[in-house]
């Protein structure tokens, strides 16, 4: 294929002596992040009375699916679809409120650029932190009389993931040469036409990493998920993990299956999109 | 000019309604909050700046921050160096293989942090886990890191890193995806070798990401309290009792909103501080 | 693309709207939402005493529905309260007893005596009475029932104490404790334990109260003076650290790792065989029944100090309320008094393994009592009888379980001296509760 052979070419192999000492921390990397998943996987089709057996046992048991029943008893289709629909529609808002801000910052030149810029990056901490901001949070927030709606969620991980977005996606604009817009004004594109023709298309495996952490960060929110909605039909999928982690100890089994599931959208939001990530869509682009 | 400038802010308008509706105002409203008397859960009436004071008079903050330090800065100095490694590594592999390594990088940010964090602790820290278990059946000691302050101290940066290496990842290999092939071929042309290339051509066109990842990292080690709470508790002892442990204690244990809440703003404030920081010393511009 | 873009969107729309709608038809006007950590839905079985419960007095009560919102349950009441404050509070909602007395003084609980608890008969009044009953009244108005009822007491495990020829009615004295859990500590020739004669849990994250608080109560009575100071170096109190601190470093019947286990931790060490007694609450009996089988998970109150069998436990619970500005305060009210009246206590026993609420309620059951696996009911009711303590709600006590561990820790892993580690936790708690 032109692409491997290309890429052969500028991206020369390593040497074996490189590859053989790279074998051991890349063994140690996979034992140290998939064992852990493994392990969660194995105790959520466990019988209750084998997830604490010493020696710890890894075959030999008949495996159960009592504690994925439990799991759905308790609301998880509901909450999974919900929760679908509250990333899916923050990560189309971050990002459609992304590119064009992303665009804006860098090719444009407007009073206060700099500091309006800082005021998005100023803005990640507000996001990240503040369980502490929690209760102030939800009073502004049955103030404004969104609690316990279907749209709170949304508008509140499209914002928490914003800052981000943008600055991701502004690093990709940043790689595009400013010629590729001066050709497109040539051909008599406006600004808008050069962000729908020129930025959209070659920004695509920024928008792809962003809507990667878009989507991963609200699926994987659990504060704001958890004060901001009452109602179990509205309970996004965290709450719902959480609540195994009850008042009368760590149910491991329903915990690790619940745990398990929740991890499916993301691997296929990954599998959709994470193709754009490594696929270098801006090779080669500049010509001559 | 004008109607350049009109463009360019109705270009922002919408990320800027966005944020300013969900995350600037209830910070006014929270620094209201933090001036009153809250009794009972309720504000009860003006208090100055009483819940600042109180914070300042503690004696211990000085031992937590420098806690709360040393955590950060070296979580997110191991972060970004384990992160850029791979992800250079990941460039240069072929496509296939490179969906896969990075499936596995991503894994342990993927899992819920709670239970992350949990199952870490289980395979490999409990003495009732996995690797306890294989130490001793291969004839090692016990192995109980979390009884001693080092230890325990360690063994937070460690999962802290664990937990956000696949972060990294995916925003510096967007970065490095981003460089056109045509600059490395032209200084491999000139002669330059490997290292060189990276030095002087890679990692200045990576300032943006890394600065990225730097202070992302740095805000999210700083502000977490899940990861923390559920591996150690803040002990032994004060040994791993860092700020976002305090806070949270301060609101859900003593149940001193007033006081969290005060303490909260204080480090949003510190946080600004420490991103126009970084901004400053790396000299970037936007 | 844009037409599968399209489709896609659609398809998202029509989502929403369904779950929307789903969503709506819930509300009707003779309904009223009850914020819990127990979710009706589920098949645990506390939680499917509560859908019985429920069921019943909606099956009672035409037309009433009870909306149950489950809540993360440390948020709940911080939650509740600010709720509160904007009109949005649900109408029944399960506080906490570490945040009882601000909920009451500030003035969202209604006071059911004026609802239902006035018009009950002497008998039923009697039925009622106890401690749990007076920590509710203020003022001459009562503000709360309690349910789940939680006593925290001593875990072991039948078979091992039969096996060591030890008989665990006689273990009324500190000395004889310490023995047994030397027998009861297994270890292999080589000199690794394989099993501890006694947990504990020292962790500041969710912590139950260790040792050193019976043996300060039995001592001393209270943990705090009458303004809510904290009275932990006290004579009572160093000795009591002591105790609990020689377990690890004198006895060695408890493993160092102690300093960092929470209350999970420990219950997990139990469940796999690697500690032979625990302290343990009462509620859990009957997930670890489940866990590993019921003859071998027993329960036990504290030794005792100066002549007396027993030092108090500590006892707990969740304080159920109504909202005082709610719109169905009388239905709510009614939903209080059922979920806490006879029939229910009865499925709260047998179908949710709670300890019984009311004094009647064991003598209706006498067969589910007798069973020698349900024995922990009858031990924990003793103990909430005659050996308990509740913490007080004149103020607030939050931390003190806290503050308490994490002296442990330093005298085991600082190697301060009990009575600088509890000046420390003393200094701290006031400090943190200004006082």
């Amino acid at each position: 294929m032109a692409g491997t052979s290309a890429s052969a070419l500028l991206r020369p192999k390593l040497g074996l002596g490189a590859s053989l000492a790279l074998s051991l921390p890349i063994a140690a990397l996979i034992v140290i992040n998939l064992l852990p998943l493994f392990w969660g996987m194995l105790t959520s089709i466990k019988p209750e009375s084998v997830i604490f057996a010493m020696p710890p046992r890894f075959v030999g048991f008949g495996p159960t699916n009592v504690h994925y029943e439990r799991v759905f008893v308790s609301g998880f289709a509901q909450s999974f679809m919900i929760s679908l629909f509250y990333s899916g529609v923050a990560v189309v808002m971050a990002l459609a409120c992304a590119l064009p801000a992303a665009y804006a910052f860098d090719r444009f030149d407007f009073p206060f650029r700099q500091s309006l810029f800082l005021l998005v990056v100023a803005s990640i901490p507000l996001s990240l932190g503040a369980a502490a901001l929690l209760i102030p949070n939800y009073v502004y927030f049955v103030h404004l009389g969104l609690v316990n709606t279907p749209y709170a969620l949304p508008l509140i991980y499209a914002a928490h993931q914003l800052p981000m977005a943008i600055w991701v996606v502004k690093g990709a604009i940043e790689a595009i040469p400013r010629e590729l817009d001066e050709a497109a004004i040539i051909d008599g594109a406006t600004r808008f036409g050069v962000l729908r023709h020129v930025m959209l298309p070659l920004s695509r495996p920024a928008l792809g990493a962003a809507g990667t952490l878009a989507f991963v960060g609200s699926w994987n929110e659990f504060v704001a998920g958890s004060v901001m909605i009452d109602a179990p039909w509205l309970r996004p999928i965290q709450p719902l993990i959480y609540s195994f982690i009850g008042f009368f100890g760590r149910e491991w089994g329903p915990l690790t299956a619940a745990a398990t599931l929740a991890i499916v959208p993301i691997l296929i939001v990954f599998a959709l999109l994470g193709r754009l990530i490594v696929s270098g869509l801006t090779k080669g682009s500049v010509k001559g | 000019m004008r109607s350049s400038n009109v463009s360019a802010y109705s270009y922002i308008a919408p990320a800027f309604a966005l944020l300013g509706l969900v995350l600037f105002a209830p910070v006014f409203y929270g620094g209201w909050y933090s001036l009153q008397d809250i009794r009972y859960g309720a504000p009860m009436g003006f208090a100055g700046f009483k819940n600042f004071a109180r914070l300042l008079d503690e004696p211990d903050m000085g031992a937590t921050l420098l806690r709360t330090f040393i955590h950060t800065g070296f979580s997110v100095v191991i972060t970004i160096a384990i992160a850029l490694g791979l992800a250079v590594w990941i460039d240069h592999l072929a496509p296939r293989f490179a969906f896969l390594v990075q499936i596995i990088v991503i894994v342990p940010w993927i899992i819920s942090t709670v239970v992350a964090a949990l199952l870490f602790r289980w395979v490999f820290l409990n003495d009732i886990g996995l690797a306890a278990w294989a130490a001793r059946a291969l004839g090692f000691g016990s192995f109980q890191p979390l009884t001693s302050p080092a230890g325990a101290m360690s063994l937070l940066i460690a999962i802290s890193v664990w937990k956000r290496v696949g972060y990294a990842v995916i925003i510096l290999l967007a970065g490095l995806k981003s460089i056109p092939d045509d600059y490395n071929e032209a200084a491999r042309i000139d002669g330059a070798n490997g290292w060189q290339i990276f030095r002087r051509i890679t990692l200045p066109l990576l300032k943006t990401p890394l600065l990225l990842v730097a202070i992302v990292l740095t805000l999210s080690n700083i502000n977490t309290v899940e990861t923390p709470l559920v591996t150690t508790g803040g002990g032994p002892g004060d040994a791993t009792r860092i700020l976002a442990i305090d806070v949270y204690e301060r609101a859900f244990v003593n149940f001193d909103l007033g006081g969290a809440t005060a303490m909260a703003l204080l480090m949003f404030a510190g946080n600004i501080i420490l991103v126009v920081a970084y901004v400053r010393f790396t000299k970037w511009k936007a | 693309m844009k037409r599968q873009f399209t489709r896609r969107a659609a398809l998202l729309a029509g989502l929403a709207i369904a779950t929307l709608a789903g969503g709506m038809a819930e509300a009707s006007a003779q309904t009223i939402r009850m914020w819990t950590f127990l979710n009706p839905a589920g098949n645990a079985p506390r939680e499917k005493a509560l859908a019985e419960i429920i069921a019943n007095f909606e099956k009672a009560n035409p037309g009433a529905k009870v909306s149950v919102e489950p809540q993360v349950w440390d948020q709940m009441t911080p939650k509740f309260l600010a709720a509160a404050q904007q009109g949005t509070a649900p109408d029944i909602v399960w506080v906490i007893t570490d945040l009882l007395g601000d909920a009451i003084k500030s003035g969202s609980l209604a006071d059911l005596n004026k609802l239902f608890a006035d018009k009950w008969s002497t008998e039923r009044k009697k039925d009622n009475a106890g401690a749990y009953w007076d920590l509710c009244q203020v003022d001459g108005k009562q503000y709360c029932m309690f349910q789940s009822r939680n006593y925290v007491g001593l875990y072991y495990r039948p078979d091992l104490l039969k096996e060591a020829g030890i008989d665990p009615d006689k273990l009324t004295t500190w000395p004889a404790f310490i023995d047994a859990a030397k027998k009861l500590t297994a270890k292999e020739p080589a000199g690794t334990v394989t099993r501890y004669g006694f947990g504990q849990a020292w962790s500041e994250a969710q912590p139950d109260p260790q040792i050193v608080i019976p043996y300060m109560l039995a001592k001393q009575g209270d943990l705090f003076d009458a303004q809510g100071r904290a009275r932990f170096a006290t004579a009572a109190g160093i000795e009591g650290l002591t105790l609990q601190t020689e377990m690890v470093t004198k006895h060695e019947v408890t493993p160092k790792l102690v300093t960092s286990w929470t209350v999970d931790d420990l219950y997990e060490q139990f469940s796999a065989g690697r500690v032979a007694m625990i302290t343990g609450a009462s509620v859990r009996v009957s997930t670890l029944q489940a866990r590993m089988g019921k003859d071998k998970v027993g329960f036990m109150l504290y030794p005792g100090v100066d002549g007396k069998p027993h030092s108090p436990g500590v006892m707990a619970g969740w304080a159920v309320g109504v909202w005082s500005k709610g719109k169905n305060v009388d239905l709510a009210g009614k939903f209080v008094e059922y979920m806490g009246g006879a029939e229910a206590d009865k499925i709260w026993v047998n179908v949710g393994g709670q300890t019984p609420g009311l004094a009647s309620t064991p003598a209706t059951m006498p067969d589910f009592i007798a069973d020698p696996a349900n024995a922990y009911l009858a031990v924990a009711g003793k103990g909430s009888a005659t050996a308990g303590w509740l913490a007080p709600i004149a103020f607030s006590v939050g931390g003190y379980r806290q503050a308490l561990n994490k002296a442990a820790q330093e005298v085991v892993t600082n190697g301060l001296s009990p009575k600088e580690a509890l000046e420390r936790a003393e200094r701290d708690f006031n400090r943190r509760n200004n006082r």
